[in-house]
């Protein structure tokens, strides 16, 4: 019995002596990263953030009192036709500025998912099509739409100068006196799909529809100056980067698990999402038709094919006159991709920053889970992708270690208050 | 396959006599199990064996395609249509329209196919752009004295001829990056016509940023180029796909130096930016390798 009691510490004193190194081997390899891979790690940090860009079209984007003004605009369910639409509605800032909805509701429905908010400041094109070149012009779209607001400029400058006027009149121009006393026909705006609303717009004298556009422009651009205080505060991913850049061990496997950090090795390695998934805010804001179907009760939808005409003809863009850009600014506009062929069913990439928690995924919330949007992607067929979508074969654990990496992108989001 | 004469396909449905037969007494022995709509069947026939052959929803056309190479393919496509009645008459004379459509993408073709009727029940389409692979519908409507009707064909597994991406009207290639890749930022054009060197506003080029390009370019022996007209595009070799803008050169900044604006780069990896380069009695073009982080 005793020689048995013997072998036995032998055998357990002699196997963790193998274990011991192997494991330390283990831990350090899978923390120990090749400079070029630091340097990727580095180029997605939030530290990498760079201040919010200048955005020329609109001079009050940085003014505190115009996103004062715009955090109240946000909110404000006046603006809309049921008098229950607001911003928020769709961008509910507890959850990540977006809805949690396969397709947006606002008076009616939509045919795309709501985009959220965080880190808008920071991108080119808006919508998933990027049929606007700035926040400012996005902000006015929704207001218009018949699905969305339900609502008119006319009506919109109405509301500005009955309830927000002192406040206006303090950051912007006056706002004219004559569309103070002129009796404007509420349901007044340029829209071609609704010939009522056109005709009573084509009505009004054309100074008054000028100051009108102005007005509404003026309110895009407060509320812009607001949204694009949204950024998002650092996450676990971020102080794992903070900690390989320090060389700091424990504050690497104190803010990600080993299954976190294998996806992530996978993330900027063999799966390649850092095609598209680029930068600090893991989005290169440009457009891609990743095959993913279009639902059968929604009509087709080209995405950023049908965009590129919209964004030029846009009267609020860079180059229109409600813009304070000089033309010399408006680079993206003015050298803008015409190729529309190119672009058939292509739609914007989404950041990835807090995307565990706001499902459902893609531009018409076709897919429910993080992990389905994996297996979505594994999934296509060498033919039917494109050369930007090879993924490298990932089995069943890898994807599970993605999914578990997503999940470190999550922080709460800072704003203007 | 090229356009059928009319003599060709007559002289086809002679030498397919013997099949129709056959397959006359096959659907003759079906009836005995069938139920009553097969009886409709009988009065539509196929006419050549290599055709995809459907009849039309309400039953009132046949219709057979015959795609050019056999299969359609990523690319630009053409296909003959033979449509014939009832009475398996010719359907000369009626209005075709045929609608490329992805179902699973929800999208289809920029611009309609071109029809051509030929005469004797077969029409021509040319120009079906298909610009991805996977399961695309071929819906043709067809409509005379106004008996209208409709068929839709699949072609489940379309695949790209070469490559994956397709740009304007050649075929991208996606080829690896050689080892050697030429990184240098000054070089000489293809036919050793000019010097040319760039530098970019932004040291390294960067990634998602629109930005400025200066050129230079220099004769052989060393002189400035002036007034130079100096386009340029770009590629991702490894992924078939080019830049996300289109840059353009905007001014000659001083002499033989070109300010290039509007350039952006969508994605890390190897990137290839070509300038062609003409003077009033020179024309050349070079290749910059870039390999972007």
């Amino acid at each position: 019995m005793k020689s048995a009691y013997k072998m036995l510490a032998i055998l357990t004193l002699s196997i963790s002596a193998i274990l011991i190194p192997v494991a330390t081997t283990y831990a350090m390899d899978l923390h120990s990263w090749s400079e070029s891979e630091k340097a990727v790690l580095q180029s997605l940090w939030i530290g990498n953030l760079p201040p919010l860009p200048k955005n020329p079209s609109n001079k009050y984007a940085d003014d505190p009192n115009a996103a004062a003004l715009g955090n109240k605009l946000f909110f404000d369910s006046r603006f809309s036709g049921n008098l229950k639409v607001s911003c928020a509605t769709c961008h509910p800032v507890n959850r990540n500025f977006a809805d949690n909805l396969p397709l947006a509701h606002g008076i009616g429905r939509t045919d795309r998912r709501t985009m959220t908010l965080v880190g808008a400041g920071y991108y080119t094109w808006l919508f998933w099509d990027g049929r606007k070149d700035s926040l400012w012009a996005q902000a006015l779209g929704p207001f218009e739409s018949p699905v969305e607001h339900g609502f008119t400029r006319t009506q919109s400058a109405v509301i500005i100068s009955e309830y927000y006027q002192k406040e206006y009149n303090e950051i912007f121009p006056q706002i004219p006196d004559e569309l103070l006393e002129h009796d404007l026909s509420l349901i007044a705006k340029p829209s071609p799909d609704e010939p009522a609303s056109l005709k009573k717009w084509l009505a009004i004298p054309s100074d008054t529809r000028e100051s009108i556009n102005q007005v509404y422009a003026n309110m895009g651009k407060a509320i812009a100056a607001f949204v694009r205080t949204i950024v998002p505060e650092p996450s676990r991913f971020d102080r794992y980067v903070e900690a390989v850049m320090s060389n700091d061990n424990k504050g690497m496997m104190s803010s990600m698990s080993n299954n976190e950090v294998k996806g992530l090795r996978l993330f900027i390695g063999k799966a390649k999402c850092t095609n598209c998934h680029t930068g600090p805010l893991f989005t290169n804001g440009d457009f891609h038709n990743v095959g993913v179907s279009q639902p059968k009760h929604l009509p087709p939808d080209k995405g950023r094919a049908s965009a590129i005409g919209k964004v030029l003809a846009d009267e609020f863009n860079c180059l229109g006159k409600y813009s304070d850009a000089s033309p010399r600014d408006c680079v993206e506009l003015r050298f803008i991709d015409t190729d529309t062929e190119k672009y058939i069913g292509a739609f914007k990439t989404p950041t990835l920053r807090n995307v565990a928690d706001r499902p459902p995924y893609m531009h018409a919330g076709q897919i429910d889970t993080l992990m389905d949007v994996l297996k979505f992607y594994r999934d296509l067929k060498p033919g039917e992708r494109s050369a930007d979508l090879e993924h490298g074969d990932l089995n069943d654990l890898e994807l599970q270690q993605l999914e578990a990496f997503l999940g470190t992108l999550s922080s709460p989001l800072k704003f203007a208050e | 396959m090229n356009e059928l004469s009319f003599a060709e396909m007559e002289g086809i449905v002679k030498s397919l006599r013997s099949v129709m037969v056959l397959s006359l007494i096959f659907i003759l022995a079906g009836c005995a199990t069938a139920v009553k709509e097969t009886n409709k069947h009988d009065e539509h026939k196929r006419h050549y064996e290599k055709s995809f052959y459907k009849v039309t929803q309400a039953e009132n056309y046949s219709v057979e395609m015959m795609v050019e190479d056999k299969m359609f393919k990523v690319g630009v496509n053409a296909a003959d249509i033979i449509i014939h009645d009832r009475n398996d008459r010719e359907v000369v004379g009626a209005d075709i329209t045929i609608t490329p459509w992805m179902p699973e993408m929800g999208h289809g073709v920029f611009t309609p196919p071109n029809i051509t009727e030929r005469g004797g029940g077969l029409y021509r389409v040319e120009d079906v752009t298909l610009v991805m692979g996977g399961l695309w519908e071929m819906r043709i409507e067809i409509s005379k004295d106004n008996i209208k009707d409709i068929v839709v064909f699949d072609f489940p597994d379309v695949k790209a001829e070469t490559g994956h991406a397709r740009e304007h009207d050649h075929k991208m290639v996606v080829t690896k990056a050689p080892a050697d890749l030429d990184l240098s930022t000054s070089r000489l054009s293809s036919n050793k016509a000019f010097k040319v060197s760039y530098t970019s506003d932004r040291e390294p080029a960067p990634v998602n940023k629109i930005h400025s390009w200066r050129l230079n370019v220099l004769t052989a022996e060393g002189d400035p180029v002036t007034g130079a007209i100096i386009s340029l595009d770009g590629n991702m070799p490894e992924h078939g796909h080019g830049l996300p803008t289109e840059p353009e050169v905007t001014q000659e900044i001083s002499s033989g130096e070109y300010l290039v604006e509007g350039m952006k780069f969508s994605m890390p990896g190897w990137w290839v930016i070509d300038f062609n380069i003409k003077t009033d009695d020179k024309q050349d073009s070079v290749k910059f390798n870039l390999i972007l982080r």
